[in-house]
């Protein structure tokens, strides 16, 4: 008894929900089974879907302003989606049967498409990389030697033809492979925000909502990560920083990061308004377990903060330098932001017990497989394929230099 | 080196499309065999759970070998208790037809305890027409014993008022013939 | 044998005292005795063909998968929170600690409507002591025996990627050991949190109704063992079942979570409208 009630010692000082809230977990419940990893991996692909829809906003929309950014931030996604089952594998009980996932994946199951939608996506952006920098690819295989020359000649698909007609259908192919990759990459991540919101039996993640909240805020994330990895890159190099693609990744960041909180705080409200089911235990999680790690440092300090510099940078004509300086800033606020959020979404919505009468407790360690450690090493890797890809493929264009 | 850049193109699509088709392929292979006889899922794992072997065997199987026990057990009130509850699986004992272990017997202190798991009153939870309650040490200074009595010296185990029925009836019948 | 005249002669010194008193004359025969088991280790057989067919109508025959359906009742009136079931299962599966196939819970509902639940160590232990933390009369206490509900519409099987959480055709949710890849989605997907990753095969892991028992035509292991018949099994193909007749009858039963569409074939009976 007395480990069940420390194991979830929160519900004491949470207003009105006391009443029912009586510290009882399901014995199975006082395990957390999706912990750091499983808040890493929706970081991971969100952040590869926000690096795409800047790539995306360019090479689709002709946002012109984005060119010094748009290769680099397909390089970017790329690296991450690479990584992307990373953590699941990390997070898997038996990992060497990750294959049954893609040998008999369930059609009732939302998980069972993943195989599919992430070797799909690693294709088609893997491709639109090739398209992209063919150009570039083919004058560097002539000046490349050995194995390089060798990898150039397979990447250009041994083909040096650089023609007006070539050229042509490489732009179609971009157009066409990253039309494509928009709704690839929405279900991609989409999908995962699906399913915690398909899970009905935990009141804090079954709402339609949750797709559509992981899509904003994997935007904002993926945004933010381009914005502050540019801007880090080039400062570090000693190289000019374009202020006009600065403002606007930070102006698309602004509308959905608005996007983002607003849904983010209509499922607290409605929850809250609605008062349904497990409304209890939702207004005990937030304001027990949660307090600091939701009220204070997702929704005050790295939600406000950001809101108020993004409206300073909206309103007021800075100077360039402040300018990206706070565009700076503000992406590595929003990078932990949503960093939180996922937290707070994955690991908070497992504290409740499904006793409807209790909070259990999530002790992250240093050493597991799913400690902390290993979530370092894991988002350490990206940047490293991110470097080796920055051998073969250039970030910047010449002519921005 | 002379196919020209559409043609490599097409050549690179449809080895894509061989390379998935090929996936598909290996895929079907190596799907496992019953897959799919009633649904999405392994049949053959329905008949691998039902040929689990079983690790408690009823009274039946206690009674068959102690016939002794077997005897008191069903004529007492605690007929309905599974022997194997206090004496651990049948499996840990016997395999096949030959002993392999030998199950505990509970004793002294370890007796009170375990009838206390159901006949104690201070547990208020309990339906008291489904079960007799007592309180401790209460029970045993109204029947004028030691308090450091176990229930056993008092109860069999087996067949609770065997000892108190015999008891009453030699009483009883002592008090006649007085 | 004692002889008549001993036994008056020793009454007369305990009849002042109690019936217990007078227990000494009976008990050492019976200790002789104890010693007297029949130690014929050659008529010992393997059980399967001596056991009881509590669940009628499997064994002897082919099991015809498509053509049977089974209920489970649970009569909270009945349960006196022994644990004999929690006890019984554990030894069935070799559970590891700390991971409940099956546990029960002690509820306590105070005047002011709230409500106390514990389940120390998944009542695995028995309950030895009185909840001492609550300072208000009590209105109400019973002990609620939780196990897989066995949904029509589970959401595990639902949500399982790889098809290793199935039902099968007889009603079970079960688990295939060798696909699961212990992803825990279907830990999260249960209502009831009946579900745990096994430590050793890092696979899951759940209550089955012991399947492996009722295809022999027995009970579960807790139901076998419940000595109050808190716990029933049967078929419903079975009119004379208990659980057919249970089921058949007026009173009122109800499922656990009713809301979540889940479909239970447990039932409950005497459950207050508290047990979550």
């Amino acid at each position: 008894m007395n480990t069940l009630l420390t194991a979830a010692n929160s519900g004491e000082s949470i207003g009105s929900a006391t009443m029912l809230v009586s510290n009882y977990v399901f014995p199975n419940d006082i395990h957390v089974h999706w912990s750091m990893m499983i808040v890493l991996y929706p970081y991971i692909t969100g952040l590869v879907d926000g690096a795409f829809i800047i790539a995306a906003l360019y090479y689709l929309f002709d946002v012109k302003s984005l060119k010094p950014v748009a290769r680099f931030s397909l390089l970017f996604a790329l690296a991450f989606l690479c990584c992307a089952t990373l953590p699941l594998l990390l997070h898997l009980g038996r990992p060497e049967r990750n294959f049954n996932m893609l040998l008999t994946p369930s059609p009732s199951s939302a998980m069972a498409g993943f195989g599919y939608i992430y070797a799909v996506s690693m294709g088609v952006l893997t491709f639109i990389v090739l398209f992209v920098y063919r150009p570039v690819l083919v004058e560097l295989r002539s000046t490349a030697k050995g194995w390089l020359q060798v990898l150039y000649r397979v990447i250009t698909f041994d083909s040096i033809d650089l023609s007006q007609g070539a050229r042509q259908l490489d732009a179609k192919i971009i157009r066409f492979l990253v039309g494509i990759g928009i709704p690839i990459a929405a279900i991609l991540h989409g999908y995962v925000g699906f399913i915690f919101g398909g899970v009905k039996a935990n009141p804090t993640w079954s709402t339609p909502l949750m797709p559509v909240i992981f899509l904003f805020s994997a935007c904002v994330s993926g945004i933010s990560a381009i914005i502050l990895a540019y801007i880090v890159i080039r400062k570090f190099r000693g190289k000019s920083i374009s202020h006009s693609a600065i403002a606007t990744m930070t102006k698309t960041l602004t509308l959905f990061f608005i996007l983002a909180f607003c849904f983010e705080m209509l499922e607290v409200f409605s929850h809250t308004y609605l008062k349904s089911g497990y409304h209890h235990m939702v207004e005990g999680l937030l304001n027990g377990p949660l307090a600091s790690s939701f009220w204070l440092w997702q929704v005050k300090i790295c939600s406000m903060i950001p809101l108020i510099l993004l409206g300073v940078m909206g309103l007021f004509k800075l100077r360039e330098g402040i300018y990206n300086l706070l565009a700076a800033v503000v992406s590595a606020i929003l990078l932990l932001q949503v960093l939180i959020m996922r937290w707070n979404v994955v690991i908070g919505g497992q504290l409740m017990s499904k006793s409807a009468r209790g909070y259990t407790a999530f002790h992250p360690e240093w050493f597991d497989k799913e400690g902390i450690i290993a979530v370092i090493i894991v988002m350490a890797i990206p940047f490293a394929i991110l470097w080796g890809l920055g051998k073969i493929f250039p970030f910047w264009a010449q002519e921005s230099e | 080196m002379g196919l020209s850049y559409k043609m490599r193109l097409l050549i690179l699509a449809l080895g894509i499309g061989i390379a998935t088709t090929g996936g598909l392929f290996i895929k079907s292979l190596l799907k496992p065999e019953s897959f799919g006889v009633y649904g999405p899922y392994r049949a053959a794992a329905i008949d691998e759970e039902a040929q689990i072997p079983i690790r408690h065997a009823t009274n039946v199987s206690c009674y068959s070998c102690h016939p002794y026990e077997a005897k008191i057990h069903k004529a007492g009130l605690h007929k309905t208790i599974s022997c194997e509850f206090c004496h651990g699986p049948w499996a840990d004992h016997v395999a096949g037809s030959k002993k392999v272990g030998t199950l505990p017997v509970k004793k002294d202190g370890e007796i009170t305890t375990l009838c206390l798991r159901c006949h104690n009153t201070e547990i208020t939870a309990r339906p008291h027409e489904v079960i007799k309650t007592v309180a401790m040490p209460g029970h045993l200074e109204s029947q004028k014993v030691k308090l450091t009595h176990n229930c056993n010296q008092c109860h069999h185990v087996h067949a609770p008022l065997k000892y108190i029925n015999r008891a009453k009836q030699i009483t009883e019948s002592a008090e006649k013939a007085l | 044998m004692k002889t008549d005249q001993e036994k008056r002669a020793f009454l007369k010194k305990v009849l002042d005292g109690t019936i217990a008193g007078s227990l000494y004359l009976v008990m050492p025969m019976a200790g002789l005795a104890m010693g007297n088991n029949t130690k014929d280790h050659a008529s010992r057989k393997a059980p399967l063909e001596k056991l009881p067919e509590q669940v009628p109508g499997i064994r002897g025959k082919t099991y015809d998968i498509l053509d049977q359906e089974f209920a489970f009742v649970v009569d909270i009136t009945r349960c006196i929170g022994c644990g004999s079931c929690c006890v019984a299962d554990k030894r069935e599966y070799n559970v590891p600690d700390d991971n409940y196939r099956t546990w029960v819970e002690r509820y306590v509902k105070g005047f002011s409507d709230q409500v106390y639940v514990d389940a120390p160590n998944g009542g695995l232990d028995g309950y030895q002591t009185p909840r001492l933390d609550i300072d208000e009369l009590i209105r109400d206490t019973f002990f609620v025996p939780k196990l897989c509900n066995m949904c029509k519409e589970a959401p595990c099987v639902q949500v399982c990627p790889v098809g290793a959480t199935f039902t099968t055709p007889d009603g079970f949710v079960l688990v295939d050991h060798e696909r699961c890849v212990g992803c825990a989605y279907c830990i999260q997907a249960c209502p009831y949190s009946v579900r745990y990753i096994h430590p050793t095969t890092k696979t899951v892991d759940k209550c089955t109704w012991c399947y492996h028992r009722v295809r022999k035509g027995l009970l579960p292991a807790c139901v076998d063992v419940c000595p109050t018949g808190a716990r029933k099994f049967g078929s419903l193909r079975d009119e004379s079942s208990e659980v057919y007749q249970i089921l058949k009858g007026p009173g009122v039963l109800t499922v656990l979570k009713k809301e979540m569409g889940t479909w239970p074939a447990l039932y409950y009976k005497g459950a207050r409208r508290e047990v979550v």
